[in-house]
């Protein structure tokens, strides 16, 4: 069976450039509040339909979907953390307690989203050209994605590093107690990673909806492996998540061709990802935390 | 001599490169309560600790009833015999007082899942017969009226009680007690002491940490002071407290 | 739909749900274990249940057989997942669900994959109406929640349940205090899983059909829901949680019937519950009925004839 390498590793990129996206919000709200934030399935989805909106019903365009959906998303985000979470919290909910709700807000997100739309899948309408560099097979949606991977994470980085607010916000996942004492605002900290957090996943989910369908389990198609990167990449790591995204992104590419090999279904493709999810979760569930410097 | 109860060889525990415990060995017979004291920090609840089975050694040797106990899980060392009460005390709030005093019995039938189910008459002979001990124990440590009433109505003082009448009902070979006499009014403290020492004086073997010297030293047969991690000095309360190195090492002073 | 039909249907669901609710609840509420993948021994059950039934095992056996498979999934579980961090241990089975629900979607050879396989009921009368079936279920799945109700009564009334609770308080105290948390949370989970495994294949037999998807997370989510809001720790509690969440659920869609709404009923539905669930997680947490206090005859015995003692006595 002959293999186009140059393919697979082109997809690798791809999907581990969707993932990387998807997860970065993940990671660090899962690090900074402590809890798994199922709903960030919805948040995801929710940017899928707003970028819909935005391209389809108000005619404004790719780019301004991207950024209306960050926004939206952002602000859904910023709201469950302030509206639901942190008053959980303080009542000394359980991070068990948090996760049903947090399955709970997932439930009427996508709920509200399926009544104010609709269950059919939905496509964007933008057409993407298509076209061959030697043995690759690339689109110009493929493209962006990449590129908005790249790009998000190098403003992140810097946001990180070298702001004022991206220090706080390593300060507080680091040591709260400590970043507290010191004088930061925790509170601020955490809604504006909430906020920020959801604002990517909605980009995550515009790329999702324009690669295959827009429709309210949107999210909830790539949440495992989205939780797989988070967890791979140590939770609350940052620059773990971006390793862990491309690690997840190539096993599954690779994957395919060797279930392909061995004659196998190919929907077990999503199936790798799950896997190394739970070992991950096993043997380390730190992840590659110990390699990447915090956060 | 009776071979000691409770072996210790040169046992150490770090974290992260601070070493806890250092090269502690002592031994702890029966019939006599052995002290442990020290200043904050040198290492006696990480001991403790080490013994319960809560933390493996990183080295030395760990007997008791000359039985290697180091890898044992902390569940079996207390099936042998080995009962431990708390500083501060871990009760569990949700249950009342005379159900934490049950939890604690060893050798219960009904804490196995066939017995439960279908071996009822049988358990709860067994349990008949606990209640009446546990009420005793109770009665003992001035907390019988609240037999039935939740433990986290308990005040303070009363939870710690019901943390050392926990330890009295396991029926203990080694009780290991951490500061049991703290925030209880003197008098009870007092009387407390007096029923361990005739615990003691019965078999039981008795290695407490206590803070309260006057104390400690009315009812102790034996004391090690602890410092540091290590074992700096040990013998009979009245030696310890005629060595000159005693208070520089207690109030700190090098 | 027959309105009687609608009811007598709604107390099988309210059966089947109500020990898959008696398992999280022994797992969760008496245990303290966060079962996350309840749907995934669910499956097995089911599964087992249809493909023994298909080779011509008697439905009793099939029964049996779904508990046990059931049982051996959920030790084979405990034993790398007992170790994890409550949430860590909630993400590994819900992906475990996933993988296996994936894995019978996948292979057409197992159980049709995406088309499944038609179940045989357990107990058919020739020519009975709708009516009568529902009746049959009734009894068989009631015949079985009372079997195991009994049985997680007695276990939380007994020593057992005592040394459970207390591992669910505080591990370490239990653990320090001769309680193996492994072995109590093995057991929990053996006994939870193979409850759900019977409820699974009494799910199918009644519904003449398995198909992976009826297998979704969603399920584990309702069962949840359930528990939280009838009360964790309180085996009536979870009961009257399965009949409300049943109720409301089946309520709504018979509901989408006879009115006409703006929204769609089981849109409405999904966002009402979500909404329930964290009015109930911010303002009673507990749930509606309070954890069970427990309830030992000795006990009780001995706390009647102190009291008598000191009334004479004084």
């Amino acid at each position: 069976m002959a293999v186009n390498w140059a393919q697979v590793i082109f997809n690798s990129v791809v999907t581990g450039s969707l993932y990387l996206i998807g997860a970065v919000g993940l990671t660090l709200t899962y690090g900074l509040s402590k809890f798994p934030n199922f709903a960030h399935a919805e948040l995801i989805t929710i940017g899928a339909f707003i970028g819909y909106f935005v391209t389809e019903q108000l005619g404004l365009g790719w780019p301004m979907a991207l950024v209306v959906a960050f926004i939206s998303s952002g602000l859904v985000g910023f709201l469950c953390c302030r509206g639901i979470f942190q008053p959980l919290a303080r009542r000394g909910s359980s991070i068990i307690h948090l996760m049903v709700a947090s399955i709970a807000l997932g439930f009427i997100l996508r709920h509200s989203v399926g009544a104010a739309w609709t269950w059919k899948p939905l496509y964007f309408t933008t057409h993407w050209s298509a076209f061959d560099v030697g043995p690759l097979r690339i689109t110009g949606l493929w493209l962006w994605l990449i590129i908005s991977a790249l790009g998000l994470s190098l403003v992140m980085h810097l946001f990180l590093m070298y702001t004022k607010m991206g220090k706080a916000i390593r300060a507080s996942s680091s040591n709260p107690a400590l970043a507290r004492a010191s004088g930061i605002n925790v509170d601020r900290v955490i809604w504006v990673t909430w906020f920020i957090g959801a604002g990517l996943a909605a980009v995550a989910g515009v790329f999702r909806g324009a690669d295959t369908q827009i429709w309210p389990m949107t999210g909830w198609d790539i949440i495992l492996p989205v939780f797989a990167v988070a967890i791979l990449g140590g939770i609350g790591n940052f620059y773990g998540a971006i390793a862990a995204a491309f690690i997840i992104g190539l096993a599954e590419n690779i994957g395919v061709v060797g279930l392909m090999a061995l004659g196998v279904s190919t929907t077990y493709r999503i199936g790798i990802a799950f896997l190394i999810l739970i070992v991950t979760l096993i043997v380390k569930p730190e992840g590659l935390a110990m390699l990447f410097r915090r956060a | 001599m009776e071979d000691a109860l409770l072996k210790i060889k040169e046992v150490s525990k770090h974290f992260g490169g601070v070493y806890a415990v250092n090269g502690v060995s002592l031994e702890v017979h029966r019939g006599g309560i052995c002290g442990l004291v020290g200043p904050n920090g040198s290492g006696k609840s990480t001991l403790f600790g080490t013994i319960l089975g809560l933390h493996k050694p990183d080295q030395g040797e760990i007997y008791f009833q000359n039985e290697f106990i180091n890898h044992l899980a902390p569940h079996t060392i207390y099936e042998r015999g080995m009962v431990n009460a708390f500083q501060i005390p871990r009760l569990f709030y949700s249950m009342t007082v005379m159900d934490n005093m049950l939890v604690a019995a060893r050798g219960q039938k009904g804490d196995r899942l066939f017995n439960s189910l279908f071996l009822r008459k049988n358990w709860q002979m067994q349990e008949k017969g606990l209640i009446e001990e546990a009420l005793d124990i109770l009665e003992l440590i001035e907390l019988e009226p609240w037999a039935f009433t939740p433990a986290s109505e308990l005040s303070g003082g009363q939870r710690k009680l019901l943390e050392l009448g926990r330890g009295l009902m396991a029926r203990p070979t080694l009780l290991l007690l951490d500061e049991p006499a703290a925030g209880i009014n003197p008098v009870l403290g007092k009387k407390l002491f007096q029923k361990l020492k005739a615990l003691s004086a019965d078999g039981m073997a008795i290695f407490v940490v206590e803070h309260r010297l006057e104390i400690l030293f009315e009812f102790a047969s034996w004391v090690y002071v602890m410092d540091k991690g290590r074992i700096a000095l040990a013998g009979k309360p009245q030696d310890i407290i005629d060595n000159p190195n005693f208070y520089a090492i207690y109030l700190g002073e090098e | 739909m027959d309105p009687l039909l609608y009811v007598l249907d709604l107390v099988v669901f309210i059966g089947i749900f109500g020990i898959v609710s008696l398992s999280l609840n022994l797992e969760f509420g008496f245990a303290g274990l966060a079962n996350f993948g309840k749907v995934a021994f669910f499956l097995i059950g089911a599964y087992t249940y249809a493909l023994l039934s298909q080779v011509g095992v008697p439905f009793y056996l099939c029964l049996i057989a779904s508990a046990v498979v059931s049982a051996i999934f959920g030790l084979l579980i405990s034993l790398p997942a007992l170790r994890l961090r409550a949430d860590y241990l909630a993400i590994a089975i819900l992906a475990f669900g996933e993988i296996l629900r994936l894995i019978v979607k996948s292979e057409d050879w197992l159980a049709g994959g995406d088309w499944g396989i038609t179940v045989a009921p357990a107990i058919s009368v020739a020519g009975a109406s709708h009516r009568v079936d529902a009746l049959i279920n009734i009894g068989l799945v009631y015949f079985c929640l009372l079997i195991f109700f009994f049985i997680i009564q007695l276990l939380a009334n007994s020593p057992y349940g005592r040394a459970m609770r207390a591992i669910r308080e505080d591990e370490l105290a239990a653990e320090v205090m001769g309680k193996s948390r492994t072995k109590f949370k093995a057991q929990a989970l053996m006994i939870g899983s193979a409850m759900a495994g019977v409820a699974g294949a009494l799910y199918v037999q009644y519904q003449y059909s398995v198909l992976p998807g009826m297998f979704m997370p969603m399920i584990t989510f309702t069962v949840w829901i359930m528990v939280l809001l009838g009360g964790p720790g309180n085996n009536w509690g979870v009961l009257l949680g399965a009949t409300l969440v049943e109720v409301f659920e089946r309520g709504t869609n018979i509901a989408k019937d006879y009115i006409d709404l703006p929204v769609d009923p089981s849109n409405l539905q999904y966002i009402l519950f979500g909404a329930l669930i964290i009015f109930v997680l911010l303002y009673r947490p507990q749930g509606i009925l309070k954890e069970s206090k427990i309830r030992s005859k000795v006990q009780r015995l001995a706390f009647n004839g102190r009291r008598s003692a000191k009334n004479k006595g004084s």
